[in-house]
């Protein structure tokens, strides 16, 4: 019979293994920006825009209809919680807080890793399966310089573009929610404005930043890892789906603690 | 004048190689014997086994794409797997190297797959590759097809851009796996001689290793040796 506590340790030092190997492609790709050769920079700069018309032009309406819905229900359902007890003012404080800080980075990150994150983990899937990432080592092509770093960049550059465009999108919302909700729109747009800060800004600009980091490491990641074959495939796609929602969750704790939000 | 292409005492492990994308080796498995094998400039040499034979996998340990158990395979007089990740890009970009299955990019047109080391690791300008492009497709008559992407294309057709890409950048040291699987007698002499670059009094212009499983019986002619590995043998059996 098998000690659980064996069979625990053996289960965590799996874990810490793939954490390793993740913390160790992710520095190899970022490290062999370095080396792309001038001729190759062409040809990852196409991939590259290739990837932000798919990540970031092509999610913009998915965005849109999250971040107008999100804040027009938020802000007309707080405003009349809020008159109840007088204390319509904290609305402003409200959108910034929850809305622009909090869920606006969380909710682009997730429409991002379900629309961009499981292609990436299923295109470079299928590119190892069928031999094609062999291929472009053997001709002397690096897989980073020509599949990971588009990505990457593309996913961090849609990321943090999308959550501003969030943001945006939800403060107007919230102005529309709260002109239908006997709140004038003046007053809507002073309490918020007052609200934000710069900081507010930068730290959501920042999140984005990590976040785009991670979808496009670690579904990338989970995708050129597949060994065994096709029937792999569906499975590195949860692999990288559902450790980009894990590890997207973390960081925003880890932002609220940092950051004292 | 160094040698293209040597294997020295390499081990033809049975057990399972690794990727060096993962940086893991395989077990040595004794069962197997090892290969010693030169390949000389201008000669094309066709290995043939079957498929526990370890034949398969020449290439690419040729090439550093895998580690075996032992031994060492010298290209040019290096040991591409002892280089440095990027060192060893550097180098394959020297030989040319047709996979087994062609391992064509399937988001690329043909042309496109032919243009991608030329593109990536080459200093030419756009005419340049455009120019020379249109000579390979020429030569390997995939002009009607080539703006297909691999999927649509017939196994030969993909065979023969596969050839292309390998051609692309003139190497003088080309690496074939499997190349003549599915392909008609007449096809597969047809890529030969493409591949082989032209006659010179000594062989071919460019050096050819080619392996398989089997080679077809027009081509055993046209060809300067061929050696059969065998599981369990020390050495090889030249046929």
């Amino acid at each position: 019979m098998k000690s659980p506590i064996a069979a625990i340790g053996r289960g965590t030092a799996r874990w810490l293994a793939r954490v390793g190997a993740l913390a160790r492609f992710g520095f190899e790709a970022i490290a062999s920006l370095r080396s792309l050769p001038g001729a190759g920079r062409r040809v990852a700069g196409r991939i590259l825009l290739n990837q932000l018309r798919f990540t970031a032009l092509q999610g913009v309406g998915l965005i849109v209809l999250l971040s107008g819905v999100l804040s027009f229900l938020v802000i007309s359902t707080a405003i009349r919680q809020l008159g109840r007890v007088g204390a319509v003012d904290l609305i402003g404080n409200l959108m910034v807080v929850v809305i622009v800080r909090q869920l606006g980075p969380i909710l682009t990150a997730l429409a991002v890793v379900g629309r961009s994150g499981t292609a990436i983990t299923a295109e470079l899937a299928t590119n190892t399966v069928l031999g094609e990432v062999r291929a472009l080592e053997g001709m002397g092509i690096d897989p980073y310089h020509y599949l990971v770093l588009p990505r990457l960049a593309g996913c961090v550059v849609a990321v943090t573009v999308l959550v501003v465009l969030f943001d945006v999108v939800a403060l107007c919302g919230g102005f529309v929610a709260a002109s239908t909700s006997n709140m004038s729109g003046g007053r809507y747009l002073g309490t918020v404005l007052s609200s934000l800060t710069t900081q507010d800004v930068i730290v959501t600009a920042i999140k984005g930043l990590v976040f785009g980091g991670i979808i496009g490491l670690l579904p990338s990641f989970q995708g050129l890892s597949v060994e065994q074959g096709p029937t792999e495939i569906p499975q590195a796609v949860i692999r990288g789906t559902v450790g980009s929602i894990a590890l997207i969750f973390v960081f925003s704790a880890l932002f609220v603690v940092a950051l004292n939000e | 004048m160094t040698v293209p292409l040597e294997f020295r005492e390499v081990a033809l492990g049975g057990g399972r190689r690794r990727s060096t994308w993962g940086g893991r080796r395989a077990a040595a498995d004794d069962s197997y014997g090892a290969l010693n094998l030169t390949v000389e400039r201008h000669e094309t040499v066709v290995a043939i086994g079957d498929e526990s034979s370890g034949v398969d996998g020449l290439g690419a340990l040729a090439l550093g794409l895998e580690r075996g158990p032992g031994g060492a395979v010298c290209v040019f007089g290096t040991v591409i797997a002892t280089l440095e990740r990027r060192a060893q890009l550097a180098f394959r970009r020297q030989v040319g190297y047709l996979p087994a299955g062609d391992g064509l990019l399937q988001n690329l047109t043909l042309r496109e797959n032919i243009q991608l080391p030329m593109r990536f690791g080459s200093d030419f300008q756009s005419g340049d590759i455009e120019g020379r492009t249109r000579v390979i497709l020429a030569q390997l008559r995939i002009d009607p097809v080539a703006g297909v992407r691999p999927a649509q294309a017939n196994e030969e057709e993909r065979r023969r851009a596969a050839l292309g890409r390998a051609l692309a950048l003139d190497p003088e040291l080309v690496i074939l796996e499997e190349p003549f699987v599915g392909l008609t007698e007449r096809a597969g002499a047809e890529l030969l001689e493409v591949a082989r670059g032209g006659e010179l009094p000594e062989g071919g212009r460019r050096t050819l290793f080619i392996t398989g499983q089997d080679l077809p019986m027009i081509l055993r002619s046209r060809v300067e040796r061929t050696v059969r590995i065998a599981r369990g043998a020390r050495g090889v059996v030249a046929l």
